[in-house]
C-alpha cells in the first residue's frame, strides 16, 4: 500500500518553456481540456465511491454522538456519552479481546500454515499444477459456508466430531463445543485456521520461486544447513510477501464475522463477540445504532492504527533486508 | 534494457524447462506429495462430508452421523428447490453477481485510467482517496448506510447490495489497474490522438484492450468474493426479499431445524459455481492473484 506513494510524484509535462506565449497558452488550453475529460473519466466511480463509502463513514462519526436507535427518523445529540459508556463496557472490551485473538492469531497462525504449504509447494516438481490446485480448492468454501458445514458437525448430540470420538473411545473428550464458554473462542480460532491458504499460499509461493537459485545453492555449497538457507537465505528475500500477506490477514482478522454469526452468535451470553459482531448486534438487534456507530469509529481507528504499524514496521524490515 | 533481460530470461529458460522434464523422482519431493494431499485430505473433510450428507435423510443422519449414504438421488435437490424459495435466491445471487462485475468492468478501468493520466497532484489525492476505501471496513458504515437506503426506498433491494459492493471493491480495483496502467506506454495513446481519435475513442479501443489480462484476474477473484458474501446481503435485505443463497442456508438454519439434509444440500449447491469459475479460469488465477498482491 505504501509503494502508492509514488504515483503522486509522477512528473506533469512542463517542457515547453521555450514556446511563444500563443503556442503555450493554446497548449495548456489543450491540456486543461485533457484534464476536464479526465475529470469525468473518474467521475462515475468517484460518485459511488463518495456515496457508499466516505460520506457514510463521516455520517458515522456524527451518529456515533447521538442516541439514534436505527428505525425512528430524528434522533438527540447525547455528546460523548456513548464513547463514555463503550469504554465503561465490559462486554465491549470482552469483544476487542476476542477480535485481538481471532484476528491477530488467525493472521499469525494462517501466515504460518501458507508458507509452509508454498514450501512444500516449491518443493513439488511432478505434477505442480495439480497440486497447486488442490491447495487452493478448499480456499474457494466461503467463510460462511464452512461455518454452516461445522456448525452441524459439533452438534452436541449428532454432531460428527463427538461421534468421532466417542467411536474412538475417547469419552473424555466429548464437548459442547460451541456451548463452553472457557473454549469457545480457541474452538473458533481453531475453525478460522483449518486453511491451507489459498491465495496467500500462492503469493508466497510466487514468491519463493522468485529466489534466486544461484544464492540456495552459494550458501549450499558453504556448507548451511537447510533451516541455516530458509533462516538466511529464503526469509529475508520473502520481506515483500511477509508485508503484504500479513496486512491483508490482518485487516480482514478485524472484521472477523460469518464465523461468530453462523456458529455462536456471539455466545454463551456474550462470551464470543468479535467487534464487527458487536456493532452489528448493537445497530440491527438492540436497536442501539448510535451507541454501535461510537463502537464502529472505534474499530475504524484500530484498523487505521494497526494498519499504519504493522506496514511501517515490516517494510522497515525490508530495507534492513 | 529491457529487451536484454527479456533475452536473458528467454535463455534462462530454455535450460531451466529441458531439465524440468528429466528431472529424477527424490524421495523427499515424494514426502512433500503426501504429505500435500494428506493436509488437503483434512481441510476438505468438512465438505466431503456434507456432500455425503445431502444423500442422506434426516433420521439416517441423527441415527448414525458417520453413516454412508446407502442410495445416491437427487430427492434433497429436487425437495430443496421445491420447499424453499431456494431458486429465487440462486437468481438474485446471480443478480448481484454479474450486474456489479459488468458496471464495475466499465466504470473501474475508466476511472483508474483518470487517476493515472490526470496528471499532478490531483493523480496522488484520487489515487490515495480511493486507497482509503481499503481501509473502511463495510461495519463501520453499515448504520448509515442502511438509514440512506431506508429514506431512498431502496432498502432491501438488489439495487442495495449492488451499490454496496461497487463501492466496497473500488479499493483494491484502483489499486490493481492503477498499477497496471503505469506500465502502458502513453506513446501508444498520443499517436492515436495525432489520429484524431478523441478521448474516450482512444481509451475504448486502445488502451481498454491492453487491459484485458487484469479485467480477467480482476473479475475472477471478485466474482468469488461477491458470490460468496453473507454480511452485506445479511445486513442489506430483510425478509421481504428471497435473499441471496447464503442468507437463505442462513434463515433455513434458523426455521428448519430438523432438516440438516437439507441444509447440507444447499451449502453444497452453493458451491458449485465457484467450482466452476475455477476450473475454467484456473490458470489465471494463479498467476493473476499472485502478481495483483505483490504489486501492491
Amino acid at each position: 500500500m505504501s509503494t502508492s506513494l509514488s504515483v503522486a510524484a509522477t512528473p506533469s509535462k512542463t517542457s515547453h518553456k521555450s514556446d511563444s506565449a500563443a503556442k503555450s497558452s493554446t497548449m495548456s488550453a489543450v491540456q486543461r481540456r485533457n484534464r476536464w475529460m479526465m475529470f469525468f473519466f473518474i467521475l462515475p466511480m468517484l460518485v459511488v465511491f463518495l456515496a457508499i463509502v466516505i460520506i457514510p463513514s463521516l455520517q458515522s462519526i456524527q451518529l456515533s454522538f447521538t442516541d439514534y436507535d436505527g428505525i425512528s427518523p430524528t434522533y438527540n445529540y447525547v455528546g460523548v456519552d456513548n464513547y463514555h459508556e463503550i469504554i465503561t463496557s465490559g462486554r465491549f472490551w470482552n469483544a476487542v479481546k476476542n477480535t485481538l485473538i481471532l484476528g491477530i492469531g488467525s493472521a499469525f497462525i494462517i501466515n504460518v500454515i501458507s508458507l509452509v504449504m508454498a514450501l512444500l509447494l516449491d518443493r513439488i516438481h511432478h505434477f505442480s499444477g495439480f497440486f497447486r490446485t488442490i491447495v487452493y480448492l478448499p480456499s474457494l468454501v466461503s467463510a460462511f459456508i464452512a461455518s454452516t458445514i461445522w456448525k452441524y458437525m459439533l452438534n452436541y448430540n449428532f454432531g460428527a466430531v463427538n461421534s468421532i470420538l466417542k467411536k474412538a473411545g475417547l469419552e473424555g473428550w466429548v464437548h459442547d463445543w460451541l456451548g463452553d464458554s472457557h473454549i469457545v473462542v480457541w474452538v473458533l480460532l481453531f475453525l478460522i485456521c483449518f486453511t491451507l491458504g489459498g491465495n496467500t499460499t500462492l503469493i508466497y509461493l510466487s514468491n519463493l520461486q522468485s529466489v534466486p537459485q544461484e544464492l540456495v545453492e552459494a550458501a549450499e555449497v558453504d556448507g548451511a544447513s537447510g533451516w541455516q538457507v530458509f533462516r538466511h537465505v529464503t526469509w529475508p528475500m520473502l520481506a515483500g510477501s511477509v508485508t503484504v500477506n500479513f496486512t491483508l490477514s490482518l485487516i480482514g482478522g478485524w472484521v472477523i464475522f460469518d464465523q461468530i454469526q453462523v456458529l455462536t452468535g456471539g455466545g454463551p451470553g456474550f462470551v464470543s463477540e468479535t467487534m464487527a459482531f458487536f456493532i452489528y448486534r448493537l445497530g440491527f438487534g438492540e436497536y442501539r445504532a448510535g451507541f454501535g456507530s461510537a463502537a464502529a469509529v472505534l474499530l475504524f481507528i484500530i484498523v487505521m492504527i494497526t494498519t499504519v504499524i504493522t506496514n511501517k514496521y515490516m517494510r522497515g524490515r525490508e530495507i534492513q533486508a | 534494457m529491457s529487451a536484454s533481460i527479456a533475452a536473458a530470461k528467454s535463455v534462462n529458460s530454455k535450460p531451466a524447462k529441458a531439465k524440468k522434464q528429466k528431472e529424477p523422482w527424490k524421495v523427499s519431493e515424494i514426502v512433500c506429495m503426501v504429505v500435500t494431499a494428506i493436509l488437503f485430505c483434512i481441510v476438505a473433510y468438512p465438505v466431503f462430508y456434507a456432500f455425503l450428507q445431502s444423500f442422506r435423510s434426516y433420521s439416517e443422519i441423527t441415527i448414525d452421523p458417520m453413516g454412508m449414504p446407502t442410495h445416491y438421488n437427487l430427492d434433497n435437490y429436487v425437495r430443496l428447490f421445491q420447499e424453499t424459495d431456494f431458486l429465487a435466491a440462486t437468481m438474485n445471487t446471480v443478480i448481484i453477481t454479474v450486474v456489479t462485475l459488468a458496471i464495475l468492468c466499465v466504470i473501474l478501468p475508466m476511472a483508474a485510467y483518470g487517476v493515472e493520466r490526470i496528471g499532478g497532484k490531483l493523480s496522488g489525492f484520487f489515487y490515495l482517496l480511493f486507497i482509503a476505501g481499503l481501509m473502511i471496513p463495510f461495519q463501520v458504515r453499515m448504520i448509515p448506510l442502511v438509514r440512506m437506503f431506508d429514506m431512498m426506498g431502496l432498502y432491501s433491494t438488489l439495487a442495495a447490495v449492488i451499490l454496496v459492493h461497487l463501492g466496497g471493491a473500488a479499493g483494491f480495483g484502483i489499486l490493481l489497474y492503477c498499477s497496471f496502467i503505469k506500465g502502458v506506454p502513453i506513446e501508444v495513446e498520443e499517436a492515436a490522438s495525432i489520429d484524431g481519435a478523441g478521448k474516450l475513442r482512444t481509451f475504448w479501443q486502445v488502451v481498454f484492450p491492453m487491459l484485458l489480462p487484469v479485467t480477467s484476474a480482476f473479475i475472477i477473484t471478485n466474482a468469488l468474493t461477491f458470490w460468496n458474501d453473507f454480511f452485506i446481503p445479511l445486513v442489506m435485505l430483510d425478509s421481504t426479499s428471497a435473499g441471496t443463497i447464503n442468507v437463505a442456508i442462513n434463515r433455513m438454519v434458523g426455521l428448519l431445524t430438523s432438516q440438516w439434509e437439507l441444509i447440507y444440500t444447499g451449502a453444497i449447491i452453493s458451491l458449485i459455481p465457484s467450482i466452476i469459475i475455477f476450473a475454467a479460469f484456473q490458470r489465471y488465477f494463479i498467476k493473476g492473484m499472485a502478481v495483483g498482491a505483490v504489486k501492491g
